[in-house]
């Protein structure tokens, strides 16, 4: 059960259920067009289309009509330039078709606002430290080198 | 029935036609059907944002969190409170893990990506915990712990290693593959030659490590006079504290 250890299915057997799975879904944007009611996930190597299926059905609740999956290796690129390689993990494509009519828009960040709003926030943070780094100077005018708590 | 939905279908899709379609089967796309469809449409959006964070917390430097659930605490829970927060936890890794790949391809930084790590260590403690009561149960029905079965054999090198036993369905001296899979067993000079120097290398260390323990007790013998000896055997079992306790090198530079 819970040791993640399945016994061998043999025909006349009680079916065979997980009640504590840990397979991990990733749902991605994809990387070509695709038609609206087709979504992409990232799963474990070691997921079956069957798994998939049962897995969105069961606990996402979401009717799945087909499911088509490929292997995929993971990127292989340098940490830094002309330094040593690191591989990322592989993983499993998954091609999730929804029932006919049905569309998923993949949602989309606001990078600009993000971005603005923590360039302001770094200047503020800079600011401050000018007015601190000011006021500390105008403590400390005629002696250099001694702490501020050290005044009449 | 059929008819109706591929005409919905090229309704949605294709605006240029709809003008035409509506002239046609006006009254089929004004029919109940029609709005019970649109309802499934916004209902399988729904269930696929649950991969998503809620909107609000888009964009935001850090978002708070609690601390992930310890063991004791699960252990009063029910099966079935346990089985719930087991989905619940599933599917906030799920969304956190899909939230990470998303800001990471916007190149913005993912808000405390600690989440993810408390998530998990509640998913481990839940395991554990479901793992005893398992454990429990086997042991009184059936006298064994159901746990995977496992043995201690040789490695191909020659080294120890746990192997994790399984079901098959051939005996095992059929089974051509699993043999090439799995060696248990050395039958090469190189590998004793290995073998030889590596529990040299093990030897010389737990004799450096044993050497720098002795010489350690010795000098706190010689500087502290009143040392709780039974302490210091706790600590250095491997060292033989008697021998050093009286030795003419303990004599110290206090007044006797």
């Amino acid at each position: 059960m819970s040791s993640r250890y399945y016994p061998i299915y043999q025909i006349g057997n009680p079916q065979l259920r997980i009640f504590l799975p840990n397979f991990w879904m990733k749902l991605v944007k994809p990387t070509e067009k695709q038609p609206p009611n087709v979504v992409q996930f990232k799963v474990p190597l070691a997921m079956t289309n069957y798994d998939i299926k049962n897995y969105l059905q069961k606990i996402y609740k979401i009717s799945v009509m087909h499911v088509s999956s490929e292997l995929e290796d993971g990127l292989i690129k340098p940490v830094f330039k002309n330094g040593y390689l690191v591989k990322e993990e592989d993983f499993r494509r998954a091609y999730v078709t929804l029932p006919r009519g049905t569309e998923f828009i993949f949602p989309e960040l606001d990078c600009e606002e993000i971005k603005t709003k923590s360039e302001k926030e770094k200047e503020q943070h800079l600011q401050e430290l000018e007015a601190s780094y000011k006021k500390h100077t105008q403590q400390i005018k005629g002696r250099f080198g001694l702490p501020t708590w050290f005044t009449i | 029935m059929q008819m109706k939905l591929y005409i919905q279908a090229y309704y949605k899709f294709n605006p240029f036609l709809s003008n035409c379609i509506r002239s046609h089967f006006g009254p089929l796309l004004n029919s109940p059907n029609f709005a019970s469809f649109c309802t499934t449409r916004e209902r399988f959006n729904k269930n696929l944002m649950e991969f998503f964070e809620d909107k609000k917390n888009w964009g935001k430097d850090e978002i708070r969190s609690g601390r992930s659930w310890k063991t004791d605490e699960l252990r009063i829970k029910s099966n079935e409170d346990l089985h719930k927060l087991w989905y619940i936890l599933l599917k906030e890794k799920n969304m956190l893990l899909t939230m990470e790949h998303f800001y990471k391809e916007n190149y913005i930084l993912f808000p405390s990506p600690e989440r993810i790590d408390k998530v998990e260590e509640s998913m481990k403690n839940l395991e554990t915990v479901v793992r005893e009561r398992n454990k429990a149960y086997y042991m009184l029905e059936t006298g064994e712990d159901g746990e995977r079965p496992g043995v201690m054999v040789h490695n191909a090198i020659g080294l120890p290693m746990y192997h994790k036993q399984e079901q098959h369905d051939i005996p095992k001296y059929e089974n051509i593959q699993w043999k090439k899979n799995n060696v248990h067993e050395f039958d090469y000079e190189e590998c004793r030659e290995f073998l030889k120097l590596y529990r040299e290398k093990i030897r010389k260390e737990d004799n450096y490590r044993r050497k720098k323990n002795n010489r350690y007790v010795k000098g706190l013998l010689k500087r502290f006079k009143n040392v709780d000896i039974d302490y210091l055997k706790e600590i250095y079992p491997d060292v033989n504290v008697d021998q050093y306790k009286n030795h003419d090198f303990q004599i110290g530079h206090w007044e006797v």
